[in-house]
């Protein structure tokens, strides 16, 4: 087992590196460095370049690309990312404050997708070919066809702004304290954030399902005469959760994709809006450092499924 | 019983093959399983119509998507603007259909291109192996383990908004699950004895791949072009929605529905993001559903 996480993390660790190596790269080839951005524009015309070069070399600007490549990595590795553009703030600090409303949201709509996704392709596959079945499949075409951000756009006008039962954005009202009073807030774009998964999940649910239940021990489970709910559920159901739950890691992109625009349509204030105000602002940086951080958080989550399926599953370690 | 109504079918196909007929049919089997699929019939319908009224836009509706008309401004839908007009009298029924010239070329398009590179790529590294195969393989895989939004929205803010920079920006998104998609096929077709009888008859490396053994893995990479252009035409919405896709002076479906940021257009005129809202999405469905088609009629384990 050890050897095949050491074997799994020598392939990621360099990813991680040429993938940094790009980031950094691109953060070169923008416009301006750290030095043109610091200075104040009204100021700029009495500074001589001398005085220019001497705060570069300050900073460490005069040395070689590759020197400053490893300078800027080992601040990353340290976690200093460097100072957003706009305002000047630590974008570590900025990242910290956006992410739990992130995580939150994406908690609820990995949560919410997984549990309805589950039982419509369980009932998808119990009800094979029958009208449910292929009503079901239908409206799962359609949820991967609607563009997600219309569909929370067309949410908006029915259960805000015309019943105004829920809230049309934001995250925390004044006055707001625990969890249960911005329920109503995370509702909306949760469930519209659920969307586009839940149909992803029913799909391959139904057809784990399907393959569960044509295996042998399905058989003799009805040949011991066990009542029909005990084998789909406990023994049908348990075989096809596996390969779902494994899922759950893989569609870590899809979310991260997802919440983007999903969090800018409810004005949800997460890494997601915050990263479309630094592609609207050229905030370089701060684009470069979130862009970093998502393609990490998505190799580690497909280090962490490798590992788990190696756990459940010998086959996996030994090929 | 069962055994000589099974020597029957087989008379019955000895014949058939006899007769030459068994021939011809097979070459458009896939043709002839796609139709009878009737999900897959509908979408053909569906994006033949969408298609055809984006290209013959201008016999369709007189208006012009692009000239304002300040008298006319923010009109619900009559008979002479089926959809209303926007905030500058646009008339939104010509600008869906010619944003969906637009739309449909960036979607199909892209798509067409990067499956292009994808394929082209995919058959000859995974038909030679070695080194060059190793470093396709590990490119790819760093830019798909991009989200994919969050590397378009990257490189818009590298190279700017415009229609050719974003199909650019599509296609380098979208080759690596072409390329994966077509090594993986050929890894499994190089083995096959027909492509050591080219090799012993000295055929060239490019000619074995692309013209013996590519047909052969067609029928996958078609499925996922459609996909993919279901994916690119839905990225483009949202890209242009938040104003950060195609510039907002051309129309597309993605910048019309750009307007609906604004609460009180939300609210009050409705026409003016609803219809293409619905537009797009019956686009991406009808597109789904020739792509589920394709795949049921093209996959060998489905064939009846």
């Amino acid at each position: 087992m050890l050897t095949f996480i050491v074997r799994r993390l020598l392939i990621t660790l360099p990813m991680m590196l040429v993938i940094s190596f790009l980031v950094y790269l691109g953060l070169e080839l923008t416009p301006g460095d750290a030095v043109s951005h610091m200075i104040d524009p009204e100021v700029a015309n009495e500074v001589t370049p001398e005085q220019l070069a001497q705060l570069r070399a300050a900073y460490g600007l005069d040395k070689s690309f590759i020197e400053r490549y490893g300078i800027w990595l080992v601040n990353i590795v340290q976690g200093n990312f460097g100072h957003s553009l706009s305002g000047g703030v630590s974008i570590s600090a900025i990242v910290l404050d956006r992410l739990p409303a992130t995580l939150e949201l994406s908690v609820f709509a990995l949560l919410f997708s997984t549990l309805i996704g589950c039982v419509l392709g369980t009932i998808s596959a119990l009800r094979r070919g029958s009208a449910t079945d292929s009503t079901l499949t239908v409206v799962g075409m359609l949820g991967v066809s609607i563009p997600e951000f219309f569909f929370g756009l067309v949410a908006i006008l029915i259960f805000a702004l015309h019943l105004n039962w829920l809230p049309v954005g934001g995250r925390l009202m004044p006055g707001d304290e625990s969890f249960i009073d911005h329920l109503p807030n995370i509702i909306l774009p949760g469930i519209v954030l659920s969307l586009m998964m839940t149909a992803g999940v029913m799909r391959y649910s139904r057809s784990a399902m399907l393959d569960s239940l044509s295996r042998e021990f399905i058989r003799t489970a009805r040949s011991k005469g066990l009542p029909e709910w005990r084998i789909n559920l406990v023994h049908g159901f348990r075989v096809a959760l596996t390969p779902v739950v494994v899922l759950i890691g893989f569609r870590l992109p899809t979310l991260i994709g997802g919440s983007v625009i999903i969090e800018e349509v409810f004005q949800w204030p997460g890494v997601g809006s915050e990263f479309i105000e630094a592609v609207r602002g050229s905030d370089y940086p701060l684009v470069m450092s979130i862009a970093l951080m998502s393609v990490f958080a998505v190799l580690m989550a497909s280090l962490i499924v490798d590992v788990l399926t190696a756990l459940i599953d010998p086959r996996v370690r030994l090929g | 019983m069962a055994k000589t109504s099974l020597d029957k079918k087989f008379d019955r196909i000895r014949d058939l093959e006899e007769a030459g007929k068994l021939k011809s049919s097979s070459g458009s089997r896939a043709l002839r399983k796609l139709l009878s699929n009737r999900l897959a019939v509908v979408g053909i319908a569906i994006f033949l119509v969408i298609l055809l009224s984006s290209i013959f836009a201008p016999l369709i509706t007189s208006h012009d998507p692009q000239k304002i008309d300040l008298r006319s401004m923010l009109q619900s839908p009559s008979w002479e603007h089926i959809f209303g007009t926007d905030r500058t009298g646009r008339d939104v029924f010509a600008r869906i259909l010619y944003g969906g010239r637009v739309s449909i070329l960036v979607g199909l398009g892209s798509a067409l291109v990067s499956a292009s590179f994808g394929v082209a790529i995919g058959c000859y590294s995974g038909y030679r192996g070695g080194w060059i195969d190793t470093i396709a393989l590990r490119v790819s895989e760093i830019f798909m383990s991009f989200p994919q939004i969050i590397l378009v929205l990257l490189l818009v803010s590298i190279v700017g908004q415009s229609l050719f920079n974003l199909i650019v920006i599509f296609v380098i998104s979208g080759w690596g699950a072409m390329y994966r998609l077509a090594r993986a096929r050929m890894l499994s077709l190089r083995e096959e004895e027909y492509v050591q009888a080219l090799q012993s008859f000295g055929v060239s490396t490019f000619k074995i791949c692309y013209k013996h053994i590519l047909p052969n893995a067609l029928g996958p990479i078609m499925v996922n072009v459609t996909l993919t252009t279901a994916m690119f035409i839905l990225a483009e919405a949202g890209l242009s929605f938040l104003g950060l896709g195609v510039p907002l002076s051309i129309p597309t479906w993605g910048n019309i529905l750009n307007v609906a940021q604004d609460l009180r257009v939300l609210q009050n005129n409705w026409w003016m993001w609803l219809p293409v809202g619905a537009v797009i999405s019956l686009f991406v469905l009808s597109v789904n559903f020739i792509g589920d088609g394709l795949r049921d009629s093209t996959d060998p384990t489905l064939q009846g």
